[in-house]
């Protein structure tokens, strides 16, 4: 048998979890600087912000305009129901919203941080109890099915409310992805370390954003999620998203077997590594793989600097998506790299001891679970074998 | 083809087609052809045209049940004393599976919909199944052997694409991989016995066959490998013992194949049988053999499935189960009790799919140790649940409980053994049903099933539209056969299924969840549990004999090859070169062999030749 | 001159490549090949076109004096049997120029002896003189050896030579039965028609038989005369390949068809249960090997090995319906192996290798080769006699026609098509499924996921052949009456010569 071309398989770099620990310590970017790293990370970004802002436009529309619809039909459609929309939402000629859905299903299925807690609260019953009383009052439906299933309403709320606090998230990320976008074209970014400072910042910002959702029952407003319970945008959205939807993510048909016998995927859910940052970029598009809803979405709303950038690349337009896909990832290194870096106990250039140990803490924390995460992407060569 | 038939009547070859027009339908989608767009509108034209089955099929019905049965051929392939025909036989009972076919199919197809929103290759999944619906559809009118044989084979293709959908899985290759070979491994006897038949009859239509046998002089071994052939096939389909494994492998598919495959395929696999039991009279060691792979299939089947800690899996050997008491049914000459029994059990195990299907769409998980305390929450779900649990045991009057009645009033008298069959699978079934009800809907919620919102409302309703059908079971076997009334049930026999069915249900009810699924500390407990979790470790029994016998021969053939013969020739090459380079010569060592060998031989022959003639 | 011209075309083309002044660029060369044979392959089809399938016996003949003394008439004729032969060498040889890229080594002599084989095939076919066969049959050896141990690769030396050898040994026995049979009927007529054999004892006749037979068994191949079968075409280039398994076997089979079979009808029906067992051993012999085989072009060679041993059980059977079975057999093995050549080799060229234990996960729709493996599957499962498809109403046939002869023998060929699920299966299995990888798997699964391939697209263009095969393939599966038509009278006419030569004397 012929000996295989090394040029068709290629294997990054897996730095070691003290490596990856010194990296963030000493406050150097996980990704590596380099120019095309610039455009794949910035241009991918700002599709990501363009698809995220109809995410989270729809999201917040279902949360609102579609609260406890038991036929959700349209729900796709933001309230547009003019044939045009209607048939380009038939022909698939549309944004794949079920995508965020699938985002939100993680989010409330792993069920970490405030939001969560915040869902099984007295409070949250109380607000639950109001809104169903007026709800099943117009609605024989919901009026025969609460009572016997006294679970079925509240769990729905509790989706809806998830759904919600979901968009005003992606909200909020994709104007920053967007912004980074146009600082980077007006040149007040023009580095790994910068874009990675730029979320940072971004995110510091928006920190304290509270997040609130009201729905509007028979002309009378209901609080969900009240003010008063203090929910606020890092803490009870954005650290939980990044753990259900970066870290654990949930198993991928296309990859794992569910069969019980075979235990292959673990018991306990903060096990999970299935997440974005975990994901094998390779079977992109393939069956049974969602993110390929979005790479799709991505896909459609390329910049024209990064699809140059790709069709010079290994298949050009063939494995486009896959391409999107190791980009994508790239860039969620960098956006958790400034999550860490804005969330780090302490300052990092502190000469306290105990600061610095307590940063060391943070900082091996998070390494360990990098560590065994798709890293090679990080590799600056890794795109560069001629093919 | 009779020119006064009604035109639904002789259009009724489009039927088979409209399936697999969707699987052309979905190509564009599938192959990728659409770079911008996604692959819904496949789902959509699949969704549409198998809609046109059902209205099609429905038609032909109305008008079947004022004309009578027809039969509908055409030509196909004839040559020397082959006719080889594409054949309708538009009987009621016929046209009522291809109801219930296309009917599962539609509602399978709405399901996907919503259990496959996030899969990008949907366009394929859909071709597949409208080639899947294409050949089941065709298989349950064929008129002839034939083209059932054609269209099985068509449903072992289909079953290993589907199974193989997700092919980027590890399990999933070898599943695809078994689900194919255990299925062909029973299509392969069919074939042979098919040849034979077409050889021995001539004809291959059913009822030609059936007046064949009358005046066929066959000797009982050629008579009982014949019948044997013939039940292989079927039995494949059904996933009998000892050809039951790719059922449970098949489970790695996604969910919506597996409630046609544990509802739709399974018939028109015992519909095929149902259609070639005139002719096991040829063989009464068949029919015995028959009875023996039913009744060890039924309670063989229930009891594996309530060793079962995987969701799907627990159902799917009671497909096994159920497929063995028709297999019953058919081998004591039986054909309505069978077709009503396949009937009531397609309907509410396509329900009981469609509701683990709901809980795995949720949960992440199929693992019954990890889920708990979904009833309150999900309201579909598990009244779907209920349903379909109601419908396939004794409880209520509901679909089973009329065939189960109807299976011991028939039975008791002459065979009470398999009366006993039924009764004990009945029991099993119910218990199993009951612990796994017990701790996926009540208990405690898990962290897999802490948040557990009801699915959306694509699987949701067709869930409640076949729940609905279920509950009306009893009316629409009522409708398809008046005859066996169901006031013909003694008292006796009702009240034994029922008794049956209380029996399992109360154990299962009280039987603690915790200690029955931990491998117990009780060591002949412990190995008990073992052989039924593992399949009475079947897969290891195929392994250690058929795969490796197979494996072995290739090995062996292999270095027969590699050393004696093509050693042999090697060394004749030397030889004849009269040089140790022997083959590695040069052009003009070709040369002199080539000249060697040719004077080399003609002189053998000349001088054989002259010995001859003199 | 209808007949005439199917030979002169690939043979002018053939001159016309060869006599072209300077050294054009090597696509020119390839144009004039692909027009060459799109233009036989269109006399090919007028053919079909003036051909009527209800007559019995040779239609369109055309006859010349030639080297009288010898007995070698220029004599044509075509049937039944010979005209979807030439139909199959018309559309395989032209899909093997097609497929044939980026030769940078001496195109012109390649394209000149790919027509040449094409022309001398197409002879081959409808001599209806035995000499002019054999002449055909000769003709078709040098090229091919040519193309295998100039074009081959690197193990072409030993490959070429063993071709060689067996395949003159072959061409010697055919040969000396032809020789044979003037030098015992006495006459120094070599032309097809007259039955002859039955002037003389049955001794003579099953010596004769059993040399031609030999001589074509290596051809076919029939086990234990086939292991050049499998080092040929791991050393030919695909669309050697494509040429040796889709046509070039076919001479075999049609040489035991109408020399075996129609010279010796009486010597045959003796034989033919040693045959139909020599069948089954072939049939599971191939099956078995093809399993163990690693190298994806060994397991589909080993595949022909099982596959043309059934056209000897039809033979052997020689009924009406397995005659028709073996002319399907020889148009669908021609198409479904071209096809899985192709395929292979298209993965040969976009990975590297063709080892099952290193491929994984092909059907990767952006990375890998999706649309090859959707035909592969497709090939493997028409290989494996999956209704639907050319495989299943060949084999249908012959194992019909054969059952009432030799149950037993036809039982065990029923097994080997079984056994061809088998191997195929692993094959699309190992080679298709699972996460793309060109590379060894590595005792770290987690490495192993880590692995970026890189394969090359597969365009359009380079699979168009294989689609068309592959439609060709399912075409022939749903309308099979086509070919039917074609074909009937003629094997129909072979059988009763079989089964009333016993009755002459």
């Amino acid at each position: 048998m012929p000996v295989i071309p090394a040029e068709l398989t290629y294997s990054g770099g897996r730095p070691s979890a003290d490596q990856l620990a010194a990296r963030l310590l000493v406050g150097e970017t996980l990704l590596a600087e380099h120019p095309e790293h610039l455009v794949e990370v910035v241009d991918v970004l700002k599709s990501y912000g363009e698809v995220l802002d109809a995410y989270s436009i729809n999201l917040i529309f279902q949360a609102e305009r579609q609260f406890l619809n038991p036929f959700p039909v349209f729900r796709f459609l933001d309230g547009d129901l003019s044939p045009a929309k209607i048939w380009r939402h038939l022909n698939h000629d549309r944004i794949n919203f079920e995508y965020a859905e699938y985002c939100m299903k993680a989010m409330l299925w792993h069920g970490t941080g405030g939001l969560d807690a915040y869902l099984d609260s007295p409070a949250f019953l109380d607000n639950c109890r109001a809104v169903i009383q007026r709800k099943t009052r117009r609605d024989p439906l919901l009026a025969v099915l609460d009572p016997l299933f006294p679970g079925f309403l509240p769990e729905a709320i509790r989706a809806a409310a998830t759904t919600h606090a979901l968009g005003q998230f992606w909200r909020v990320m994709s104007d920053l992805f967007l912004d980074l976008a146009k600082a980077e074209a007006s040149g007040s970014v023009a580095s790994i370390a910068a874009v990675v400072r730029f979320i940072q910042d971004g995110l510091v910002r928006a920190a304290a954003q509270p997040i609130s959702y009201a729905v509007e029952v028979e002309g009378n407003s209901y609080w969900i999620l009240p003010p008063e319970a203090g929910l606020t945008f890092l803490v009870d959205v954005a650290v939980p998203y990044v753990e259900a939807v970066f870290l654990r993510g949930m198993p991928f048909l296309g990859t794992v077997s569910f069969n019980a016998q075979a235990q292959q995927i673990s018991p306990d859910q903060a096990q999970f590594a299935y997440g974005a940052l975990y994901a094998d970029p390779l079977p992109t598009m393939g069956a049974g793989i969602p993110p390929s809803l979005l790479m799709q979405d991505m896909y459609r709303h390329l910049p024209d600097r990064l699809h140059a950038l790709y069709r010079r690349r290994s298949r050009s337009e063939g494995d486009v998506r896959v391409k999107i896909c190791m980009s994508f990832q790239k860039s969620m290194f960098c956006v958790t790299n400034a999550a860490i870096a804005g969330t780090f106990p302490h300052p990092l250039d502190s000469n306290d001891p105990v600061a610095q140990a307590a940063n060391r803490a943070y900082a091996d924390a998070w390494a360990a679970r990098l560590s065994v995460a798709r890293t090679d992407c990080l590799d600056p060569w890794s795109d560069r074998i001629p093919t | 083809m009779s020119e006064t038939l009604p035109l639904p009547l002789q259009l009724v070859w489009l039927i088979p087609l409209y399936g697999f027009s969707g699987m052309l339908l979905s190509l564009p989608w599938a192959s990728g052809w659409f770079r911008r767009n996604g692959p819904r509108p496949a789902a959509y034209l699949n969704l549409l045209v198998t809609l046109l089955a059902v209205v099609h099929g429905s038609l032909i019905l109305r008008e079947v049940l004022s004309l009578g049965a027809q039969q509908v051929v055409i030509p196909w392939f004839h040559v020397a004393d082959l006719d080889l025909r594409i054949g309708f036989d538009l009987s009621i009972t016929n046209l009522a599976a291809l109801e219930l076919v296309t009917f599962m199919s539609l509602v399978c197809q709405v399901f996907a919909l919503g259990y496959l929103d996030k899969e990008w290759s949907l366009a394929r999944f859909y071709a597949l199944v409208g080639f899947f619906e294409g050949a089941m559809a065709g298989v349950v009118l064929s008129s002839n052997l034939f083209m059932s044989y054609f269209l099985l084979e068509m449903l072992t293709l289909s079953t290993y694409l589907l199974v193989g959908f997700w092919y980027a899985q590890p399990l999933v290759v070898t599943a695809a991989r078994d689900a194919f070979l255990t299925k062909r491994v029973g299509d392969v006897l069919l074939l042979m016995a098919l040849v034979a038949l077409s050889a021995w009859a001539g004809s291959l239509e059913f009822n030609d066959l059936y007046a064949w046998i009358d005046r066929a002089a066959l000797a009982p071994l050629p008579a009982t490998l014949l019948c044997l052939g013939l039940i292989a096939g079927p039995m494949g389909k059904c996933a009998q013992f000892p050809m039951h494994l790719w059922l449970d492998e098949a489970m790695e598919g996604p969910n919506p194949a597996s409630i046609l495959r544990n509802s739709a395929v399974v018939t028109c696999g015992a519909l095929v049988l149902v259609k070639l039991m005139p002719l096991l009279r040829l063989s009464p060691l068949a029919i015995d053999i028959l009875l023996l792979v039913g009744s060890i299939s039924a309670i063989g089947g229930a009891l594996v499935a309530i060793a079962q800690v995987d969701l799907k899996r627990t159902f799917s050997y009671g497909t096994t189960s159920y497929l063995g008491l028709v297999f019953l049914a058919i081998a004591l000459q039986r054909p309505l009790l069978a077709l009503l029994l396949l009937f009531a059990h397609g309907l509410a195990k396509a329900l009981l799919f469609m509701s683990v299907g709901s809980v795995i769409a949720t949960t992440n998980c199929q693992d019954l140790t990890e889920l708990g305390g979904l009833g309150p929450r999900m309201p579909a779900t598990t009244t779907s649940f209920v349903v379909a649990g109601l419908g396939l045991t004794g409880l209520v009057p509901l679909g089973c409980f009329w065939c189960f009645a109807l299976m011991v009033e028939n039975f008791r008298g002459s065979h009470p053994l398999f009366a006993g069959v039924v009764l004990l699978t009945n029991a099993l079934t119910s218990f199993n049903l009951v612990r796994v009800f017990r701790q996926v809907f009540l208990d405690q919620p898990h962290p897999k099933t802490k948040r557990s919102p009801e699915v959306n409302w694509l699987m949701a309703l067709p869930m409640i539209s076949l729940a609905v059908l279920v509950v009306l079971t009893p009316l629409i076997i009522d409708r398809i056969d008046p005859l066996e009334a169901i006031t013909a049930i003694s008292p006796t026999s009702s009240v034994l299924v029922l008794a049956t069915s209380l029996v399992g249900l109360a154990v299962g009810w009280v039987v603690r969840l915790d200690a029955f699924w931990s491998r117990s500390l009780f060591r002949p407990l412990r190995l008990l549990q073992d052989l039924l979790a593992f399949d009475f470790y079947t897969e290891r029994i195929y392994k250690a004999t058929i795969v490796a016998f197979v494996a072995a021969m290739a090995r062996l053939v292999n270095s027969v090859d590699r050393v004696l013969v093509n050693g042999l020739v090697n060394r004749i090459g030397s030889a004849s070169l009269a040089s140790a380079e022997g083959l590695k010569l040069g052009v003009s060592g070709q040369l002199q062999s080539y000249v060697l060998t040719l004077v080399a031989a003609i002189l053998i022959l000349l001088a054989s030749l002259a010995w001859l003639k003199a | 001159m209808t007949l005439s011209l199917l030979l002169l075309i690939p043979f002018l083309g053939a001159f016309l490549l060869l006599l072209w002044p300077s050294e054009p660029a090597p696509g020119r060369m390839r144009a004039i090949a692909i027009t060459t044979l799109a233009l036989q392959l269109i006399w090919s089809l007028w053919v079909l076109f003036r051909f009527d399938p209800s007559l019995e016996g040779m239609q369109l003949q055309e006859s010349y004096r030639w080297v009288a003394s010898l007995g070698l008439d220029y004599r044509l004729g075509i049937d039944g049997l010979s005209l979807p032969l030439v139909l199959i060498n018309g559309a395989l040889t032209l899909v093997s120029a097609v497929c044939t890229r980026d030769i940078s080594q001496r195109p012109r002599i390649y394209f000149a002896l790919l027509l040449l084989i094409s022309a001398a095939v197409n002879g081959a076919f409808l001599a209806e003189n035995l000499l002019l066969f054999f002449l055909f049959y000769e003709l078709e050896l040098i090229p091919l050896w040519l193309l295998i141990s100039i074009w081959g690769g690197t193990g072409r030396a030993y490959a070429a030579t063993k071709f060689l050898i067996f395949t003159a040994v072959s061409g010697m026995l055919i040969l000396g039965a032809f020789l044979g049979l003037a030098l015992l009927t006495g006459t120094a007529d070599f032309s097809l028609t007259p039955v002859l054999s039955d002037r003389l004892a049955m001794g003579s006749q099953l010596v004769l038989l059993v040399a031609l037979m030999i001589g074509f068994a290596i051809k076919i191949p029939l086990v234990p005369f086939h292991t050049w079968l499998p080092d040929a075409h791991t050393q030919a280039s695909t669309p050697v390949s494509v040429l040796l398994a889709g046509v070039l076997l076919k001479l075999g089979t049609y040489g035991l068809l109408r020399f075996c079979l129609g010279l010796f009808p009486e010597a045959w029906k003796l034989v033919a249960p040693v045959l139909a067992i020599w069948a089954a051993v072939s049939v599971l012999y191939g099956s078995l090997a093809a399993i163990a085989q690693r190298d994806m072009k060994r397991m589909v060679a080993y595949s022909s090995v099982g596959h043309m041993g059934m056209i000897l059980l039809a033979a052997a059977a020689a009924t009406p319906v397995s005659l028709l079975g073996a002319v399907f057999q020889m148009v669908s093995h021609g198409l479904i192996s071209a096809l899985l050549f192709l395929l292979v080799g298209i993965v040969y060229r976009k990975t590297g290798t063709r080892d099952l234990e290193v491929l994984r996960g092909l059907l990767n729709p952006e990375r890998g080769l999706p649309f090859t493996g959707t035909l592969m599957i497709l090939g493997v499962m028409a290989s494996a006699g999956l209704p639907g498809m050319a495989g299943f109403i060949s084999e249908f046939l012959i194992f019909r026609g054969s059952i009432g002869a030799y149950p037993l023998a036809t039982l065990l060929c029923l097994v080997g098509s079984g056994l061809t699920a088998v191997y195929f299966l692993l094959l699309v299995n190992r080679a298709f499924f699972g996460r793309l990888a060109i590379t060894p798997p590595s005792p770290d699964p987690v490495s192993d996921s880590r692995l970026d391939i890189r394969l090359a697209g597969v365009a359009l263009r380079e699979t168009l052949p294989a689609l068309g095969l592959s439609l060709a393939v399912v075409g022939l599966g749903l309308v099979p009456a086509g070919l039917g038509w074609l074909s009937e009278t003629t094997s129909t006419a072979m059988a009763a010569l079989a089964a009333h030569s016993g009755g002459l004397l």
